[in-house]
């Protein structure tokens, strides 16, 4: 193909407009532009609040893993159901996200930026609010929400990226409709296992099936609890997480030795807030998550016997461990725990218990299977064995390896006679942002651009329109 | 090599010790790009791990050089499937007719000659190339206020719900999975004391409920339109389908369709396994087709084969042989061989046969040909032998038999069988007595558990007769008995000298009578309504009357009950 011919567009109906994508979620927030193929910015939801010169300041993005500020809090504006909660912070977050890499920030007021300074006398007081420029000016914006995002907070939303961002289009999209664009499907069963979330949505033909939709907080930040939960009962020693910022150096030491290190300390003034250090050991976790723990790749539940007679915890038993070295040096090989930290996304009884912990224990409903069960029993039965042949899997959780050979199994168990297949992408990046990359997909689309509520609509409809229109 | 042994000198390296890994077949490679001919010889066999490949630029194509370079650019568009005429920018080429995207040439060119005319091309006023696929389905016509009170009033719906369907139908353009989704009509609430009182009964409306309805009102509204006589064929097809929509049938199906997906798993390895043996069977059935078509053309009947009975015993199969034999002699003679000829017959046409009835008992090939004697039973061949239950031997119609015998034979003809009496007047009785019961002759459904019945009712048919005929017996020799008394009383008044000699030979008839109703009902049940007689008459009787050709169980039949004879008979005709 000659590179500088452009592709027709008949051949895959695409019209770029230089859309910005923004899919939102608790952990991470990514935002790009619609015809990429990853989102350009991806940055932690989380924010930092701290005190310098009596001022308040703010950190967003990576900067808040990196300096440990006096005093410093972390928040997330999004609460633990998915639903944005702090609307101001969110609006800075996310406007964070776009502004930082992709749209730049726009070359500040004339006047205020010291290159035409101007006796003040002289200075036209009206001309203050013309100049005001928006952000988001020249590119429409897709947004996604989870599908039970309520009215309000979606009205919320179009409000924010029309009036304060001042973007021309808006569409606001639910992400596992997103999902299910972003592995060709149009009708799918989505199974997003996120941070805070796992989430079944039934989409059919582009829409999602309201009465379907599940979901329940037993997302990665709960596998978190889970792996602490694990730490505190870890047998030759409970096992305390310091994170890197606490630790100026470090020595080897055999596997199940004490940690030999030298910590940094902080004087009470100086050091961060306890928010800080959950943050940071929460990197540590997913590190943890990352590398050591999996889950049983069925058939059955771990606690249940296989077919050799062998109990299967036998059998993972009998599977090499995996060594995991901690910040501070101390390293120790996990053998069956590591299936344990996770088995209870399946079988509630498997749930390592932990009184202390903030985290509730889960409850039969909320496993994965019962949710799909759940999900299932909500939609009409004649689109259930579609969408059981349309399973896609995404969410950064859902990369725990061995993830979809147990989630198949369960199906399998689950629904014996329709066929179950399992699409899930082997890219981590497009597991990670599935949902972003079918927002990408769709704000691209020209046929997609009839669909945008235009900023002249929003005026004449109000905010109410996004109900309408973002079915 | 040598350079390789030298550089391991220089850097100190252990020689040679541990074996190096396996040369690989292919020692040739081929010399990459960008290294010279010594410089590759020097690096010896062991190619570098990586590979060294120069990324030349490719710079554009020659003659694109003299091309001129079209310029792209930032153009607004309006979209014409929007009302609200939104413009969005995106990169075209400048001179867009030149190069358009659009598929439609002829259109474009009509445009380009327009532009030109113009001399100002303007791309705004292009058609946007997606605006096309902005089609909506078709959705009836929305009624007056007249005529849904004229034509669609309905009980169960109200005017509004009605509104509220037909808007959900348009905005979802008729798909219903999503339409029954989101249906969520909230009663208007006429007052608001009555509010609570409504707002629990607010019923559910089912995805049948929804589409019966809309498509009540679309037949109506095509009929309104158009009156049916006037439609063309594909309304008037779309109308009657319309028109016949039945929800209670489609809610049936659907419960079905849940069934059918919660089946577990062991019923769905079930219905694999029988799915597979369908396959075996039907993919086999071609073969045994064509096997017995040779079969057949290959045997030439010599004799009539109408009865095998004569065959079962040892005389009867020599004699087949010898006729065979006979056969084959002449047909040698005649020196007709075919392409089978080439085998000798007589070996070859018996065990073909013999094959043949072998292969009818094996279930791998004729399962169907079985189907009759035991069911659709698990074949033996099947690796994987479970026991069944008591109930899942009923489910699946497996029976066990003591023996079986070769051949096919129809159950309906064992219990037509059983109503053919050794006579025919028994016969016509057990006809009559099945007729006051309604009870056809022959039988319209011989399942086994019908049959087993039909026996039973066939015995106790048999017990009643037998016990009216005795009981008629031994009331007649009560009648005569009176009736000597009654003789020898008259004759008593005149005279009392003949009483002795007439009494002895009563009670012995008597008692004859009562031994035969006690020890031979098998006998008598034979008889046809003669008095009863000697054994030896009984026993001619039965042999004449019996079509068994076997003689010898007559006399261990005399002393069995009437159900131990039936049974062997029975078996007997089985084992036929």
């Amino acid at each position: 193909m000659n590179p500088s011919n452009p592709p027709q567009a008949a051949e895959y109906g695409g019209d770029e407009v230089s859309a910005i994508v923004l899919d939102p979620g608790y952990s991470t927030t990514r935002a790009g532009f619609a015809g990429e193929d990853a989102p350009k910015s991806l940055i932690p939801t989380y924010y930092g609040k701290y005190n310098a010169d009596g001022q308040e300041k703010l950190v967003f993005g990576d900067d808040i893993f990196v300096t440990p500020r006096p005093a410093m809090s972390i928040h997330n504006p999004i609460g633990k159901d998915g639903i944005v909660e702090d609307w101001d912070m969110a609006e800075k977050v996310w406007e964070y996200s776009f502004t930082s890499r992709l749209t730049g920030s726009k070359p500040g007021n004339p006047f205020l930026n010291g290159l035409n300074d101007i006796p003040a006398e002289e200075l036209p007081t009206e001309m203050e609010v013309e100049l005001e420029e928006k952000s988001l000016a020249d590119s429409p914006l897709l947004m996604t929400e989870p599908a039970w995002n309520p009215a309000k907070a979606r009205e919320k939303t179009i409000e924010i990226a029309m009036e304060k961002w001042g973007t021309p289009a808006f569409y606001l999209a639910r992400n596992g409709v997103l999902a299910s664009f972003a592995s060709g499907k149009a009708s799918a069963l989505v199974i997003d296992i996120g941070a805070s979330n796992i989430s079944i949505t039934p989409v059919h033909d582009g829409m999602i099936l309201k009465r379907g939709v599940q979901h329940s907080p037993l997302g990665g930040d709960y596998i978190s609890s889970q792996i602490r939960a694990l730490f505190k009962k870890n047998s030759p020693q409970p096992i305390t997480i310091t994170p890197h910022y606490l630790i100026s150096s470090k020595t080897a030491v055999e596997a199940g030795q004490p940690p030999q290190a030298k910590y940094r300390t902080y004087p009470a003034d100086k050091a961060p807030d306890a928010s800080y250090r959950a943050l940071l050991e929460e990197r540590t976790l997913s590190e943890f998550k990352e590398c050591v723990v999996q889950v049983w790749p069925g058939p059955n539940k771990l606690s249940a016997t296989g077919p050799t007679g062998a109990s299967n915890e036998e059998m993972a038993r009998s599977t090499p461990g995996r060594p995991f070295e901690f910040p501070d040096g101390y390293n120790q090989v996990f053998g069956v725990d590591r299936f344990r930290v996770v088995e209870s996304l399946f079988d509630v009884k498997a749930a390592i218990p932990d009184p202390d912990s903030p985290v509730p224990a889960p409850t039969q409903a909320q496993t994965i299977p019962e949710l799909i069960k759940a999900s299932l029993g909500g939609v009409d039965v004649d689109i259930r064995p579609h969408l059981l042949a349309n399973v896609v899997v995404t969410g950064g959780s859902s990369l725990l390896y061995g993830f979809t050979d147990r989630l198949n199994h369960e199906l399998m168990q689950l629904f014996p006679g329709p066929r179950v297949r399992i699409s899930a992408p082997g890219n981590t990046a497009e597991r990670r942002f599935g949902s972003w990359i079918g927002g990408s997909i769709l704000a691209s689309l020209g046929t997609f651009h009839q669909m945008w509520i235009s900023k002249k609509e929003y005026e004449e409809h109000g905010a109410n329109i996004v109900e309408k229109r973002c079915k | 090599m040598a350079a390789a042994a030298d550089v391991r000198d220089m850097l100190d390296l252990p020689a040679e010790g541990q074996p190096r890994p396996t040369k690989k077949a292919k020692v040739v490679e081929k010399r990459p790009e960008g290294i010279t001919r010594e410089l590759y010889a020097l690096l010896g066999e062991r190619a570098p791990p990586i590979a060294i490949n120069e990324n030349k630029y490719k710079g554009r194509p020659k003659f694109m050089n003299k091309l001129r370079v079209r310029k792209w650019c930032m153009t607004p568009f309006a979209n014409n499937a929007r009302s609200d005429g939104l413009v969005l920018n995106h990169w075209q080429r400048e001179h867009e007719s030149t190069r358009p995207p659009a598929p439609e040439p002829n259109q474009m060119e009509l445009d380009e000659t327009k532009e030109e005319g113009k001399e100002a091309p303007k791309p705004k006023e292009q058609e946007y190339a997606f605006a096309k696929y902005n089609i909506k389905a078709r959705v009836p016509r929305r009624y007056t206020d007249e005529e849904y009170n004229r034509h669609l009033k309905s009980d169960d719906w109200s005017r509004e719900e009605t509104d509220y369907l037909m808007n959900l139908a348009t905005e979802y353009d008729l798909r219903w999975v999503i339409i029954a989704d989101r249906y969520d009509y909230q009663r208007h609430l006429d007052s608001e004391p009555d509010a609570n009182a409504i707002v629990p009964a607010k019923q559910y409306r089912t995805m049948e409920q929804m589409k019966s309805r809309y498509y009540y009102i679309a037949a109506t509204m095509l009929a309104i339109e158009h009156p049916p006589s006037e439609m063309s064929e594909a309304e008037f097809a779309l109308h009657e389908q319309m028109l016949k929509y039945d929800p209670d049938r489609e809610r049936d199906r659907k419960e079905l369709a849940a069934l059918q997906l919660n089946r577990t798993a062991d019923e769905v390895r079930e219905e694999a396994m029988l799915l597979e043996e369908l396959k075996r069977i039907t993919s086999n059935e071609q073969n045994f087709i064509t096997e017995r078509r040779e079969l057949y053309s290959r045997l030439e009947v010599p004799i009539s084969v109408g009865n095998t009975a004569m065959y079962q015993s040892s005389q009867g199969l020599s004699q087949l042989l010898q006729t065979l034999l006979q056969a084959d002699k002449s047909k040698k003679r005649r020196s007709i061989l075919g392409p089978e000829g080439a085998i000798p017959s007589p070996v070859g046409q018996t065990p073909t046969q013999a094959t043949a009835l072998g292969r009818a008992e094996t279930p791998s090939t004729t399962a169907a040909a079985k189907d009759t004697k035991k069911g659709p039973a698990v074949p033996p061949t099947q690796p994987a032998v479970r026991t069944l239950t008591p109930a899942e031997e009923a489910r699946y119609g497996v029976q066990h038999h003591e023996r079986l015998q070769g051949g096919v034979q129809f159950r309906s003809d064992r219990a037509q069988k059983l109503t053919q009496a050794k006579s025919n007047v028994q016969t016509q009785k057990l006809a009559s007595a099945l007729a006051e019961l309604e009870i056809p002759v022959r039988l319209f459904m011989p399942t086994e558990r019908v049959c087993k019945d039909f026996e039973k009712l066939i015995q106790s048919v048999n017990l009643l007769l037998d016990a009216r005929k005795v009981a008629e017996k031994v009331e007649s020799e009560i009648r005569v008995l009176e009736a000597a008394r009654a003789e020898r009383e008259r004759k008593n008044a005149p005279e009392g000298s003949s009483k002795d000699t007439e009494h002895p030979e009563v009670k012995t008839e008597a008692d004859d009578g009562g031994n035969s109703m006690l020890g031979s009902t098998a006998a008598d049940a034979t008889e046809s309504g003669a008095p009863a007689g000697g054994e030896g008459q009984a026993k001619g009787d039965e042999g004449a009357s019996s079509q068994t050709p076997v003689k010898e169980d007559g006399n261990h039949k005399r002393s069995a009950s009437v159900l131990s004879s039936v049974s062997d008979k029975s078996s007997k005709r089985q084992r036929r």
